[in-house]
């Protein structure tokens, strides 16, 4: 059985996507909101194994029997931020109230012309960032993702904003770290994702919520390769029109010893998995990793 | 076995060496085995450790906007031409 989230295919026809993404740009964000909650009981009825998997995780959290509302609120927090990313993306972040955290860790860098990793998570809402970063010109940023991930989603919003687009470098190429490498010279700020260990992608296994889990190890062995300090960023969504963006600061340095490699390279990691699950535990229902994470199938 | 020129031998220590391989000897390499993937394995951040590794021994500077990186970093063989042309 695979339940790598790359190989599952997105739920909702391409149809019923265009009509909310046409709702929300025409009649407004609280009206398409009223379409949240049919959107949450379509998927708490007929994603079975994403209904399975936020179960397991909130259980874990919040340590305590889990009823159908509570995975019913997970989902429609899920669907929330989604279409906010319609808003964020076309550049309307006033109708937001975005608190920021520690921004100058990163805005601190960019003045000196330093070039850094911005680690994420499917933690809350990766487009928060954007809103700085684009729209506002505060921070020059190229995002590693990988291409063709969810293709219809993405081909929608990036047409949303041709500009967000154009910041992403491809993951899964030969030459891509070599991208980064180019980008992080030049002083920009390159933003992944850190939590979801793909395929036959070097993996850590770490402790998180209290139970072992594998993180990618790439992150990490790419910080320490290209010297550069790395921070941590979290959106999240917190409810109405409101979002939190976190910043901290994971390392100055990466130092990974050629003897201890391994050893180093796992103290890394789960610095990274320990801060997360605190952000985590501030917002449980922004978790949007809808698989069995703590074992990944493949 | 494989047959090695001598600088093909030499690029290959190198590669051993920066990447920190364990599981092959410089010896071992095929000079037209692919080098990432299936070949020897090799992932992106180790294409570039190994072109940092690269810029410091021969002082060339492999960047991405080079169209052919991919294929200078082809295999042994390929990788060993463009360092003898350019260095």
């Amino acid at each position: 059985m695979s339940s790598d989230w790359a190989s599952q295919k997105e739920r909702g026809t391409p149809f019923a996507l265009r009509l909310i993404l046409w709702i929300a740009q025409h009649l407004g964000r609280g009206f398409a909101r009223l379409f949240l909650h049919p959107i949450t009981l379509y998927f708490l009825l007929m994603a079975k194994p994403q209904r399975r998997a936020s179960r397991q995780y909130l259980q874990r959290i919040l340590g305590r029997q889990i009823t159908l509302f509570d995975i019913a609120r997970h989902i429609h927090c899920f669907a929330s931020t989604i279409l906010d990313r319609v808003f964020l993306l076309a550049d309307r972040s006033s109708e937001f109230d975005i608190k920021r955290y520690k921004p100058e860790e990163v805005y601190r860098l960019v003045d000196q012309g330093q070039g850094c990793l911005l680690l994420g998570a499917h933690l809350g809402s990766f487009e928060v960032l954007r809103a700085p970063a684009i729209n506002e010109r505060r921070m020059p940023l190229k995002i590693l993702m990988y291409p063709n991930h969810n293709e219809q989603i993405s081909k929608i919003f990036m047409g949303l904003n041709p500009e967000v687009a154009q910041s992403i470098l491809p993951l899964g190429e030969m030459d891509t770290m070599l991208r980064v490498a180019d980008a992080v010279a030049e002083g920009k700020a390159v933003a992944m994702l850190g939590d979801r260990a793909i395929g036959s992608e070097k993996s850590v296994d770490c402790c998180f919520l209290g139970k072992s889990a594998q993180f990618p190890a790439g992150p990490m062995l790419l910080a320490s390769v290209l010297k550069v300090p790395v921070i941590l960023f979290v959106g999240l969504y917190m409810g109405g029109n409101r979002y939190e963006l976190y910043f901290e600061k994971l390392a100055d340095k990466v130092v990974i010893g050629r003897k201890q490699r391994d050893a180093d390279l796992q103290k890394w990691v789960q610095h990274y998995a320990d801060r997360l699950e605190y952000y985590a535990r501030k917002a449980p229902d922004n978790w949007f990793n809808f698989y069995d994470f703590w074992n990944r199938g493949g | 076995m494989s047959d090695l020129s001598v600088k093909e031998l030499e690029v290959a220590r190198l590669i051993v060496d920066s990447l920190n391989l364990e599981d092959v000897t410089a010896e071992e390499i095929e000079p037209d085995a692919p080098l990432f993937r299936d070949g020897l394995g090799l992932d992106s951040i180790d294409a570039l450790e190994l072109s940092l590794g690269i810029k410091q021994k021969y002082g060339i500077q492999l960047r991405a906007e080079d169209e052919n990186v991919n294929q200078i970093f082809t295999s042994l063989s390929t990788l060993t031409k463009h360092i003898q042309k350019n260095s």
